[in-house]
């Protein structure tokens, strides 16, 4: 057991080295693998922060998955050791249990034979003595008698007994018979020479001693036969014959003869003999001869058998089985062995050994083993069993028996080599073994390999979860901090937004200051400048964050696209101007003219894109095309119907030029349209394309200093655009600049019909000479009119100008001879009559007023040279913003009234050639040059339209645009009433619709209708004068000239150009204005237009004849052609009878014109509101639900300086009662209106204002709040069809909280604290309809 | 010429009251809304916020003396101080009003009362700011001066 408890321990030592060896091979894996990314770190410097806290994370992840490798490899090494030394030690315990067993019962089998052997002998030694001993007494008796007398007869009788006997037994060595007397006779047998001998003795002195032989003296000491002489004879040993002669030998030489000493005290004796002649000891047994009668002992018989068959028999034994066998005696003598070797010594006489002299040295080995292990204190019954005795260097088993014979006790010993027995087994046993711990050490080798692969599948999907978690943690911080960047910004520019907005304010009102001195003026302009460009700055980076934090909402309303662009590209070239930069606006025809989304986000996109156009050119151009996806978009086709359609309906729609293009689209239809925003400045390069829409992004950042910026622009533009479900990309272009392109995903407008009206002028076969400076718009222009079917020619100096109009008017000459050809050259378009209406004038001239030398007064001689074609040609003139006011003047001077603002592009084109055709139908009916107010009506228009768009977009271009100061100033105030007035109305869905269309149209109207209204005032105050009757309808007119006194200027310069023809042709004029003003009704819807014709219908019979009547019927009927009465007018024109009847009618229309303004009382007050001294909110009557008295205070005193009567009430009951009140008046007046008077003194206070027109309502109030005081108020209405006007004012600025107000039934929502102008304004959009 | 001290001494007031931020442009529009008309607004205005805002800041400390705060009732008083407030133009009352309000909506108890004292000491400020405003405009009538316009 041992060596089982050694072997493992052994085997664990190569295990622990192998785990050493795995343990620094994985160490040097991993850092391997650590040391990878620290590499990487050197690289990428600006993560090394984020590296490190990952390496540190790795490798704390080796460690433990390298701990984790470790630990599952020891158990499995601990198991598989475990399962190995269990197997081997119990198969080992068992085979060695079973097998000692057997190995025992071997030992004690091979021993317990030779015992028995010996044992054998013994007895038969015994049996034979015994035998002899009975034979012997036998004798003896039989011959007691004659013994004195013949001894020798009894001699030769006991000499035969014996021999028979010996004989017998082969095995004897010898058999002697000793007499009292000293004769002895022996049989001896020599096994070696295999000769028997007879052995006697011959008494000498045998009188003597017979007779004391016979007389008891047989006691005679033994060693009396000294003196005998010892014979031997050799006898045949199988007869017994004598063979040879007798020999006289020595005494007792050949054998040990059995004296009587030996038996003395009767009993047998045993011992161990040895003689000279034997190799071998020799057993002896003695016994007496007794007398039979006597008892007395008479002889002793003595057996003698040799040990050596026992010898053999081991030896027999061992050879078969191996080992060694001993016998000795108790005191240590061997006796036998299974070896050769001599068992006795010779050295002095021949002596037994004793074992542990014993010459064998195994044999003598183990018997000092015993020795020493026992000494001689054996066992009582002297058996050991010592197993793994190491004798020599071998080991073995040693068992020795103890066989306890009387007076010859025997120890046998039996040496087996441990391998005999043991060999196989162990051999097995280590073979096993070897086998056992080689497959565990293969199993725990493949163990660790699949442990390494299992945990390295692990360990890398544990690195990169780390990884990941690490990578998800860094994004997290990252959005987290761009999310806080996002809201710092949105709020921090919040913050500087408000004092921004302060600061310009004042520094408008500051401006508008008079007493500034110039110098002060200058500064506070700049300032202003600069703080608009820091608040767009501020704008811009809200903007941003915004659109990145995704808070931006796009709006969708309808808006007109094609003026926003318009108003743009007006804006920019102002500016581009100075830049020496065209801007050009192109936008293709078939571009829906109304888009929905937002409007003031589009804007925004094109303003940043051409902004940065401008920055970066410093001459060229800067082109904004537009146009439309062509995929979902034909209306080419359409288009041309639409002509021919036109051309069939001519002569009933002479007037109107515009044929209605309808196109279908589905409803909530997008539609997909396409900008380009080119500029001919320094580019970008390619590699920056796509980086110049990051924020703070620029593409050369040393512009900055040139050109300023932060960068944010395109990336505003860019986060626009996609969020309009676009893309914009910088593209490739020819030449020098960049070419932006973009499309924009924009909504239809919900009637699904859209009307793009085009205009057909080709039946009018216009020639345009167009004689512009800038290139670019030149061609475009030129192209797009070529398209419509104009010939063109283009100029772009003073001296092309003159070339062409010299060439072209000489041709022109020809032309009137030999037209077709010319025309087919142009365009073949069917003219009909319209040619000769035009009179050849048919030319138009568009003369960019920079051609002329403006440096000296050059200019006057020029305009004078193209003065002799006026005749010939019309001319309408561009007019630059810095365009002297002296040019202005002189052109006005000499009849040029078609003027109009840079840049030139298709809305401006049309209204230029609308007013050609016009004026040249008017020219074809008079026949003359006269001024024709509709000429100036449409100077005025697109002066106008100018100016709207202008402020439209943005409020702060009024520094840009520094017109003509004052005029400027009070255009920009107007149209900013134009807006306030318009706003509410377009948040109003809800508003009837013929009266949007009515209150949209008017204002708009107003500023066409306003110098014809000058004109007409002029008209009404010259006409005054003849008739008397007219002077009340003046007076009231006066009383609108007055109101629009802002025009002043605008006034006097009509005066002074048109006074003088219009005192000689008061009539024409006046019928010009009645003209005007049927061709301004057009617009209107049908409803109006019918109201003013009833008016006609039912004023004119009682003034005019029967044919006046006939031609107001055809004026009626034929409103869509009022050519016609053109026509008539021309007649009427022959009668200054009749001229003088329509110049009252005229003022009748006007008068009546002057009602239909009063229709719209409203407009007119809105209009005027923000005119000192006005009460805008007179006559209403507003019911205040507050409960706060400060503010109650405060709103009451706010609405009575704009003139307003205030109920305030403290709660919302109160409130609601005042309302109920109201109500029970009001169906009072219903029911009795007759005693209405009585009804309203019995009221209460309250009741006195009986008809509130609006409702002031805080939100929070004790008793009943606004929400459900709403609510309440709106219950009580609902029978009775009134509305009134519910207006929150609450401290809550969330859009939630208007919601929530607009959804109890109110109507609209104030903030507090109370901005009075804002509270005017909604008060009044809300009041309005009431009216 | 004491008028004209006064005058100066009224624009400074006036000017340091706006740059501190106690009055804003709510009060400008109340100035401009006195007239012939109505000679006495502001005044009228001013003592109603006094009163006002002195019952809703006792109202305020009795509520928060509580054990149980009543966090609804203190909102609506705060409320309503922060609406008369704006309303009179008191800017930075106001300002702590809002802040105020999240407290109370976080029931923050020792916030409310931290914010309490910020509120009435803004009212103090404003208090005597406006104190002293009218008293100056009083003696600028009262001298025969008139008041000059803030722009």
């Amino acid at each position: 057991m041992a060596g089982a408890h050694q072997t493992p321990s052994a085997m664990m030592k190569p295990l622990a080295k192998l785990f050493k060896k795995l343990q620094t091979f994985i160490k040097c894996t991993e850092n391997r693998t650590s040391i990878l990314p620290q590499k990487k770190i050197i690289h990428g410097q600006p993560e090394e922060e984020e590296f490190n806290y990952q390496t540190t994370r790795c490798l704390s992840s080796y460690y433990s998955i390298f701990v984790a490798r470790l630990a599952i490899m020891v158990m499995l090494a601990i198991l598989i050791g475990m399962l190995t030394m269990l197997t081997w030690h119990f198969t080992k315990v068992y085979t060695m249990n079973s097998i000692n067993s057997l190995a025992y019962g071997l030992r004690y089998e091979l021993l317990q034979r030779p015992i028995l052997r010996v044992w054998n002998i013994l007895n038969s030694t015994v049996e034979i003595t015994m035998a002899q001993v009975k034979l012997s007494e036998y004798v003896i008796s039989h011959y007691e008698k004659p013994l004195s007398q013949e001894p020798a007869e009894l001699h030769q009788m006991m000499r035969d007994v014996t021999w028979a006997l010996f004989s017998s037994r082969t095995a004897l060595d010898a058999i002697t018979i000793s007499y009292r007397n000293g004769f002895v006779q022996a049989f001896h047998r020599d096994h070696r020479s295999n000769t028997t001998f007879y052995i006697y003795c011959e008494l000498v002195n045998s009188s003597v001693n017979q007779g004391k032989a016979h007389h008891g003296h047989i006691h005679k000491p033994r060693d009396r036969p000294a003196s005998a002489i010892w014979y031997r004879e050799r006898l045949d040993p199988v007869t017994g014959e004598k063979k040879g002669d007798r020999r006289q030998i020595p005494p007792d030489d050949l054998i040990k003869i059995a004296g009587l000493a030996e038996v003395q005290d009767g009993a047998a004796s045993w011992r161990v003999a040895v003689s000279k002649f034997t190799d071998s000891p020799l057993l002896s047994a003695a016994l007496p001869v007794r007398h039979p009668s006597g008892g007395s002992i008479v002889a002793a018989v003595g057996v003698t058998t040799a040990l050596k068959s026992v010898g053999q028999l081991m030896k027999e034994l061992v050879d078969f089985h191996s080992g060694y066998m001993y016998l000795t005696s108790l005191e240590g003598y061997v006796l036998a062995t299974s070896t050769d070797a001599p068992l006795l010594r010779n050295t002095t006489g021949r002596k037994l050994m004793m074992a542990t002299d014993f010459e064998d040295h195994i044999i003598r080995s183990g018997a000092e083993w015993l020795q020493r292990a026992y000494g001689n204190k054996f066992p009582i019954n002297h058996e050991v069993h010592a197993e793994n005795v190491l004798l020599g260097n071998q080991r073995y088993y040693i068992d020795s028996f103890f066989l306890n014979l009387t007076r010859l006790p025997l120890v046998g010993v039996i040496i087996i080599p441990r391998k005999y027995i043991l060999g196989k087994v162990d051999q097995i046993g280590f073979t096993t073994l070897v086998i056992l711990i080689s497959a565990s050490i293969c199993f725990l080798a493949i163990g660790c390999v699949c442990i390494l692969i299992l945990t390295s599948g692990v360990s890398k999907a544990m690195k990169l979860r780390a990884e990941l978690i690490s990578q998800l943690d860094a994004r997290r911080r990252a959005e987290a901090s761009s999310n806080y960047k996002s809201q710092f910004l949105a709020n921090m520019s919040h913050e500087l937004r408000t004092p921004m907005a302060a600061v310009i304010g004042l520094l408008d009102i500051l401006i508008y200051d008079d007493c500034l001195t110039n110098e002060q003026f200058a500064t506070v302009t700049q300032i202003r400048k600069c703080s608009t460009a820091l608040l767009r700055l501020l704008n811009n980076i809200l903007d941003l964050s915004k659109v990145e934090s995704g808070k931006l909402v796009l709006e969708e309303a309808e808006f007109d696209l094609g003026r926003e662009l318009e108003g743009l590209v007006d804006m920019f070239s102002v500016q581009c101007i100075n830049h020496n930069v065209e801007t050009i606006l192109d936008l293709s025809d078939d571009m829906p003219k109304v888009v929905r989304g937002d409007s003031a986000r589009i804007v925004q996109i094109f303003t940043n894109l051409i902004s940065n156009s401008i920055k970066f050119t410093s001459e060229g151009h800067i082109i904004l095309r537009g146009w439309c996806d062509g995929s979902n978009h034909s209306s080419r086709p359409e288009c041309s119907e639409a002509q021919k359609m036109s051309q069939c309906a001519l002569r009933n729609r002479s007037k109107q030029h515009e044929s209605i293009v309808k196109k279908e689209y589905q409803k909530n239809d997008k539609i997909t349209l396409w900008f380009e925003v080119e500029d001919t400045g320094c580019g970008i390069d390619p590699s920056k394309w796509e980086s110049v829409f990051e924020s703070f992004e620029q593409a050369d950042p040393s512009t900055t200093r040139m050109h300023g910026g932060t960068g944010l622009g395109l990336c505003i533009v860019r986060n626009l655009v996609n969020k309009m479900g676009g893309e914009i990309n910088v593209v490739k272009k020819d030449g020098q600049g960049t070419l932006m392109q973009l499309s924009l995903l924009l909504g239809m407008p919900e009637d699904c019909t859209v009307n793009s009206f085009q205009t057909e002028f080709g039946k009018y076969s216009l020639k345009v000479l167009l004689a512009l400076h800038g290139k670019q718009s030149r061609s475009i222009m030129s192209q797009w009119l070529r398209e419509k079917g104009f010939f063109t020619w283009e100029a772009s100096e003073w001296n092309g100008l003159t070339q062409i109009l010299q060439q072209v008017f000489q041709e022109n000459m020809q032309w009137s001879t030999s037209e077709p050809i010319n025309l087919s050259r142009i365009r073949v378009v069917p003219r009909e009559n319209s040619i000769h209406k035009m009179g050849g004038l048919d030319i138009l001239i568009v003369v960019d007023i920079s051609l002329l030398d403006q440096s000296t007064n050059i200019w006057k001689q020029q305009l004078i040279f193209l003065d002799q074609y006026r005749g010939k040609a019309k001319f309408a003139w561009m007019l630059s913003h810095d365009t002297s006011n002296a040019i202005k003047v002189e052109l006005r001077r000499k009849g040029h009234f078609l003027m109009i603002n840079k840049p030139l592009y298709k809305t401006k084109m049309t209204n230029i050639l609308h007013a050609i055709v016009n004026e040249g139908n008017f020219e074809n009916e008079k026949g003359s040059n006269q001024l024709n107010s509709s000429m100036d009506e449409d100077l005025h228009e697109s002066h106008d339209l100018d100016s709207i768009h202008f402020d439209a977009i943005s409020s702060d271009v009024s520094d840009i645009s520094d017109m003509d100061n004052r005029d400027s100033k009070i255009n920009t105030f107007y149209s900013e009433e134009e807006i306030t007035e318009r706003n509410p109305e377009s948040h109003q869905p809800s508003y009837s619709n013929s009266q949007k269309i009515s209150t949209q149209r008017v204002p708009l109207d107003k500023i066409i209708k306003k110098p014809n209204i000058l004109l007409e005032t002029e008209n009404l105050i010259n006409m005054s004068k003849d008739f008397t009757e007219t002077d009340k309808h003046g007076g009231i007119i006066m009383d609108y000239s007055c109101r629009y006194g802002y025009n002043k200027d605008n006034k006097k310069n009509m005066i002074s150009s048109i006074t003088d023809n219009l005192q000689d042709i008061k009539p024409q004029a006046v019928v010009g204005n009645e003209d005007a003003f049927l061709k301004l009704n057009q617009p209107h819807d049908g409803g109006e237009s019918v109201i003013e014709q009833e008016y006609q219908w039912n004023v004119k019979p009682t003034l005019y004849n029967k044919g006046d009547i006939k031609q107001k019927m055809i004026a009626k009927t034929s409103m869509a052609s009022p050519g016609n009465t053109h026509a008539e007018g021309m007649e009427k024109q022959l009668s200054t009878e009749r001229s003088v009847e329509l110049a009252y009618r005229g003022s009748r229309l006007l008068e009546n014109q002057d009602m239909h303004y009063s229709v719209h009382k409203n407009d007119c007050v809105a209009l005027s509101s923000l005119v000192p001294d006005q009460n805008p909110l007179g006559g209403l009557c507003i019911l205040l639900a507050e409960d706060n008295p400060i503010l109650q205070r405060v709103a009451t005193t706010m609405l009575e300086k704009k003139g307003a009567k205030v109920i305030a009430v403290g709660d919302g009951m109160q409130a609601v009662d005042a309302i109920k009140c109201m109500l029970c008046a009001e169906e009072n007046k219903r029911q009795n209106s007759t005693h209405q008077d009585d009804v309203a003194e019995g009221l209460s206070e309250l009741q006195k204002y009986t008809s509130f027109d609006l409702v002031l309502m805080d939100c929070q109030m004790p008793k009943l709040d606004g929400y459900e005081a709403t609510k309440t108020i709106r219950n009580i209405e609902a029978g009775t069809g009134l509305h009134i006007p519910i207006v929150a004012v609450t401290a809550h600025a969330m859009s939630s909280d208007e919601a929530k107000c607009l959804e109890v039934g109110m109507d609209a929502y104030l903030t507090k604290p109370i901005d009075s102008k804002l509270m005017v304004s909604t008060i009044l959009s809300l009041t309005k309809r009431d009216v | 010429m004491e008028v004209a001290c006064l005058q100066r001494r009224f624009i400074d007031l006036t000017a340091t009251i706006f740059q501190q931020e106690i009055l804003d442009s709510q009060f400008t529009q109340l100035q401009q809304l006195q007239d012939e008309s109505s000679p006495n607004f502001i005044h009228e205005v001013v003592s109603l916020f006094f009163q006002e805002a002195e019952k809703l800041l006792n109202e305020l400390s009795k509520a928060l003396d509580q054990q149980i705060v009543d966090f609804k009732k203190v909102d609506a008083h705060v409320h309503r101080l922060k609406g008369s407030s704006a309303s009179i133009g008191a800017r930075r009352v106001k300002d702590v009003c809002i802040a105020f309000r999240s407290c109370c909506e976080e029931n923050n108890k020792d916030g409310c009362i931290q914010h309490l004292q910020q509120v009435n000491q803004e009212y103090y400020l404003v208090k005597s700011n406006l104190e002293d405003l009218l008293k100056l405009e009083k003696q600028i009538l009262a001298s025969g001066g008139s008041i000059p316009t803030m722009k």
